[in-house]
């Protein structure tokens, strides 16, 4: 009993450990930073050519969004060279912000390849290509219940033994626009040939809407979106390696890759 | 022409050892009168003629002397000096002396200037040596008595970060150094991610340092060797001490197990932070947006055991084991996650003649960390290890002119797991595993002399042959090793030394911290062994008639086939590991003062070093170059670094301690640009940080005063003590890292702009602690 009493006497301690706010502003003095070209470009058979063309801008710099006017875009394949206009446009239903856009539909096939071209007044020049991947389709989303009415989702697919693979996974609740409560790339480094199931935590209940897209990622959108990551995270953890941004695109920063998706949607019962 | 005039001078040196008069071998032990323990690093000297030496980790000494009379004078931290006078003649002969313990602990600190005096002397350079008794002076964050952390304060030796046990030597990272305990190496010397050293300061007796200089029988680390040596138990008496603290709380007990021949002790330590966040988590039981906190704590237990089986013969067992604990679980999902330690030793030391001694030992050690998760039916585990075996034999062999011979041969076989990953379902619908086991087997022979050419000059130099092999490829190294000193007067000395060094296994992390998350990689033939050179010089100096030793070091140190990893590489599981490495250089150099005062009331140190330290990593590949090839300095590069550390006894029953610390900002990499990124799905646009070259940036400087006391009581029984300490006294709030906000409004969550933070970690932070000895 005494001993109980005597951890009593040390909460407050630790309490006003953790009360001391040990955060605060300083000033910090960057070196100056040339605006570079930031490329996103997704090419998806069915839907126009579109893009956001970017630059990036100094840290501390006032957050206005940083547009390219002058932008010259243009997307190429087998000798074709489509023009993208300088038209910025928000997708109602998605909320996808564009900069620049074309009425042309892509077509590709798996194994095309594209290319894209940027140039401004400037003398900016940036460069991507991408070659258009198979989707992998989803074989099986399942859930299973606890005790307490939550269910996780369990959804598998089968790799392809024969090539290096890529995925992106995510789910999402009841819209697609509303972000993704799950989200992560993986390769097939350790299921090469098998039988693949991505699980989640006890965080649905009956009702729920879930929507589940399985992508088929090319390696340079897997190492774009893992350096993104990683630099994200090391700003603000201090045991992170500062990583730097492993574009897809020469001369600037970004990412122009296809996508190839499968996705299922899926209400959980009892 | 001048380096002729130097050889000649030196050869002219080295023929006084044929003519001058005949030397005489005079040795014995130095032990305590309370308990029969070895006294390890006591000084014993003559000081007619200058001459003296320090005790092993038997507590035995060797002092070759010219035929005639002497003093000779036993000094030792916390006990009254002994003299004795003998007549050295023809035969060498045995002197033991037997040291009365001070009359007060709290005179611990005062030890008599021919320790001094010794250092001077000393042929070896670039040593620091701490004994527990002095560091249990000292204030300690939380109360928590580190002889690690305490080594930070002494110059050349470096923290990582706010409150880490780390030690960054002379630009060398944590896994550089060779840490031994007992002889034995510990892979990991820390506790709760760094914040405290495996070392329980009530089962140690001292550590010692090298930062350069090494001699030859050390190798397989790059930039320091940490000796630890553990106390030998009571001869007299069994005896219990121990202490209850803010974190942890510690209990030793030590006696005789015959008496005369042999003696124990054991000694274990827990923290119990866990009892009162399990407490919190059970008041909250009931509240539904309670996150519990998750269970931690960490205990260590440390045994010796020491048995003499003849006059010639003497065995001794060493035990450490330690781990950490961090867990959660619930009723759906179970986190645990434990590393740690296991360290047993066996040595056998045996007298062959006065003049001939060879202790041998069988050690294993190992050190590995296991996670298991586990939800509903899925298992997740993932772990690492290193289990080494090694043989060990090393003579001393004292010699007639001034010639001390030590030489020995080291094997060891070393196991790796290396990211052992195992998944599982209990429908058995999902199952895979990675991970590899490595093997690696190790050698090293040596010898070296230790020469005293005459009472000016003595040398050290040695030679050791070092290979590693591994998935058939054999690496092998000769590491030259030579140190010198030179008396200048009677109250000056220069030293020099070189040493090269090699290391065949390497740390897997790329987070610049000590965490339990550590993966040993050996040398294989596409890795090559780690490889360091450094020379120092010193200048030394006793002054106020000896009572204060002024050091003056500059060193340079120049490595190849450092080891750095590619961004973003995946070093957890990964079954191609070796792609991930990059390979270059570095270089460190600088500039240690240190003067120190170990005579009086009034004792303590202050520190000064101004130092560079830099890495170049350049790969085939150039979106993997670190710093795009180019030349950056470590997080760890320091410019300045002061410590000043004052002990100072106000009467017999209260002594007051201080430290204080500054030092440069550690350099940092900050994303100098940003872009935003929208990804495939319409979310809002997230920033995107661009970082360019790497640790260009500066922290504020860091700096911090302690102040500590010790209050002696007077139980009925036995002895004990109050020890107070104040962490961060003027509650400065050192940098830990720096990161950029992006501040939002409230209401619309527009962005309003960026902001610089600054996150700190220790504030004030009071504590005490009761120490018991009876």
């Amino acid at each position: 009993m005494k001993l109980k009493r005597y951890l009593y006497f040390l909460l407050p301690l630790f309490a006003f450990l953790s009360a001391c706010d040990m955060e605060k502003n300083i000033e910090v003095e960057l070196p100056y930073h040339e605006p570079q070209l930031v490329i996103e470009c997704y090419l998806e058979p069915g839907k126009p050519l579109r893009a956001s063309i970017l630059e990036t801008a100094a840290y501390f710099d006032e957050p206005v969004p940083p547009l390219v006017p002058d932008a010259e875009v243009v997307i190429t394949h087998n000798g074709n060279r489509y023009k993208l206009k300088y038209k910025p446009t928000v997708v109602k239903t998605t909320s996808r912000f564009y900069t620049h856009i074309s009425d042309f539909i892509m077509t590709g096939k798996p194994g095309d390849i594209y290319g894209i071209e940027v140039k401004d007044g400037k003398g900016r020049k940036a460069t991507g290509f991408t070659t258009v991947l198979a989707t992998v389709p989803i074989d099986e989303v399942e859930w299973k219940f606890n005790d307490k009415d939550k269910a996780y989702l369990l959804t598998s697919f089968y790799d392809d033994g024969s090539t290096d693979n890529y995925y992106r996974y995510m789910t999402h609740v009841d819209s697609l626009s509303a972000g993704s409560n799950r989200d992560f790339v993986t390769s097939d480094q350790l299921t090469n040939g098998k039988r693949v199931s991505y699980g989640s935590a006890y965080d649905y209940e009956e009702g729920d809407t879930i929507i589940v897209s399985l992508y088929h990622i090319e390696k340079q959108y897997y190492q774009f979106l893992s350096s993104v990551g990683d630099a994200k995270d090391a700003n603000g953890n201090p045991f992170a390696q500062p990583s730097k941004i492993k574009s897809s695109v020469q001369g600037g920063f970004g990412i122009f890759t296809n996508l190839a998706y499968d996705r299922k949607t899926v209400i959980i019962k009892k | 022409m001048r380096f002729l005039y130097s050889c000649t001078l030196l050869f002219l040196l080295l023929i006084p050892s044929y003519v001058r008069a005949q030397q005489r071998v005079v040795q014995g032990y130095v032990r305590a009168n309370s308990n029969g323990e070895a006294l390890i690093g006591a000084t014993v000297a003559a000081p007619g003629i200058s001459a003296g030496t320090i005790t092993n980790e038997r507590g035995y000494y060797t002092l070759s002397l010219p035929e005639g009379e002497h003093t000779l004078q036993a000094t030792y931290v916390g006990y009254s000096s002994a003299s004795k006078t003998i007549q050295v003649r023809q035969q060498d002969q045995q002197v033991n002396f037997i040291l009365q313990p001070s009359a007060n602990e709290l005179t611990v600190v005062e030890i008599q200037a021919s320790s001094l005096q010794q250092k001077l002397n000393d042929t070896r350079m670039s040593v620091a040596t701490l004994s527990a008794r002095e560091a249990k002076l000292l204030p300690a964050l939380f109360g928590e008595v580190d002889l690690v952390k305490t080594l930070q304060l002494k110059p050349g030796i470096q923290s990582g970060g706010e409150g880490t046990s780390g030690l960054y030597v002379r630009g060398g990272g944590p896994d550089q150094n060779l840490v031994l305990l007992d002889d034995a190496v510990i892979y990991n010397a820390s506790h709760l991610f760094g914040f405290f050293s495996v070392f329980n300061p009530d089962a140690v007796n001292k550590v010692e340092l090298y930062k350069g200089g090494f001699p030859a029988q050390f190798g397989g680390r790059l930039s320091a060797v940490v000796d630890v040596e553990q106390n030998e138990g009571n001869s007299e008496r069994i005896t219990a001490q121990g202490g209850l603290g803010l974190i942890s709380s510690r209990l030793t007990l030590d006696g005789p197990i015959v008496k005369d021949k042999g003696t124990f002790l054991v000694s274990g330590r827990r923290t119990y932070v866990d009892v009162f966040t399990r407490q919190i988590n059970r008041l909250n039981e009931e509240n539904k947006d309670y996150n519990p906190i998750p269970d931690y704590y960490f205990y260590d237990l440390n045994t010796r055991l020491d048995y003499t089986l003849g006059p010639k013969d003497e065995l001794s067992l060493s035990g450490y084991y330690g781990r950490d604990f961090f867990g959660f679980e619930d009723s759906d999902f179970s986190f645990g996650f434990d590393w740690g330690n296991t360290m047993g030793n066996l040595r056998w030391r045996h007298k062959f003649s006065d003049n001939l001694y060879a202790t041998t030992s069988a050690s294993v050690t190992g050190y590995k960390y296991n996670i298991n998760n586990k939800i509903d039916i899925f298992s997740f585990k993932l772990s690492s290890s290193i289990q080494d075996y090694t043989l060990k034999t090393d003579f001393d062999w004292f010699l007639k002119g001034g010639h001390s011979l030590k030489f020995g041969a080291q094997a060891t076989r070393h196991n790796f797991t290396v990211g052992r990953l195992n998944f599982d379902s209990e429908d058995n619908s999902q199952s895979f595993s990675s991970g590899n086991k490595l093997e690696g087997s190790e050698f090293g022979v040596y010898a070296s002399d230790d020469y005293k050419v005459n009472a000016l000059l003595s040398f050290n130099y040695g030679l050791r042959l070092s290979g590693f092999h591994s998935d058939g490829k054999t690496h092998t190294a000769l590491e030259p090793r030579v140190s010198a000193k030179y008396n200048l007067s009677e109250s000056s000395s220069v030293k020099a030394s070189y040493a090269s060094m090699m290391q065949y296994v390497h740390l897997v992390s790329n987070s610049g911290a000590s965490l339990p998350t550590d993966i040993w990689y050996p040398s294989t033939p596409d890795v090559a062994p780690q490889r360091s050179q450094q020379a120092a010089l010193s200048f030394n100096k006793l002054l106020g008639k000896g009572n204060y030793l002024l050091t003056n070091e500059v060193y340079y140190k120049w490595m190849q086939n450092q080891i750095d990893f590619r961004d973003g590489a995946n070093l957890f599981v990964n079954d191609s590991l070796e792609n991930e490495f990059l390979f270059g250089k570095g270089r460190s150099y600088g500039t240690e003062i240190y003067l120190e005062k170990v005579k009086g009331r009034t004792t303590g140190w202050l520190g000064y070093t101004l130092s560079w330290t830099y890495r170049k990593f350049d790969s085939t590949n150039d979106l993997d170059d670190i710093n795009d090839g180019r030349w950056f300095p470590t997080r760890y590069d320091r410019r300045y670094d002061i410590s000043l550390v004052l002990m100072h006894r106000l009467n017999k029953c209260l002594s007051l301690t201080s430290a204080f610390v500054y030092g440069t900002g550690n350099a940092y990499s900050l994303p100098v640009a940003r872009f935003p990124y929208q990804d495939v799905e319409g979310k809002d646009p997230t920033v995107v940080p661009i970082y360019t070259d790497r640790n260009s940036f500066r922290l504020p400087a860091y700096h911090r005063l302690d102040l500590g006391a010790v209050l002696k009581l007077k139980p009925k029984r036995g002895e004990a003590d109050l020890t107070f300490s104040v962490y961060n006294v003027y509650n400065r709030r050192n940098p830990y890292f720096v990161y950029f906000e992006q501040v939002k409004d409230e209401e619309n969550q527009e962005t309003l702009k960026f902001q610089g933070k600054q996150v700190s970690l220790f504030p004030l932070i009071p504590s005490v602690t009761y120490n018991f000895k009876f």
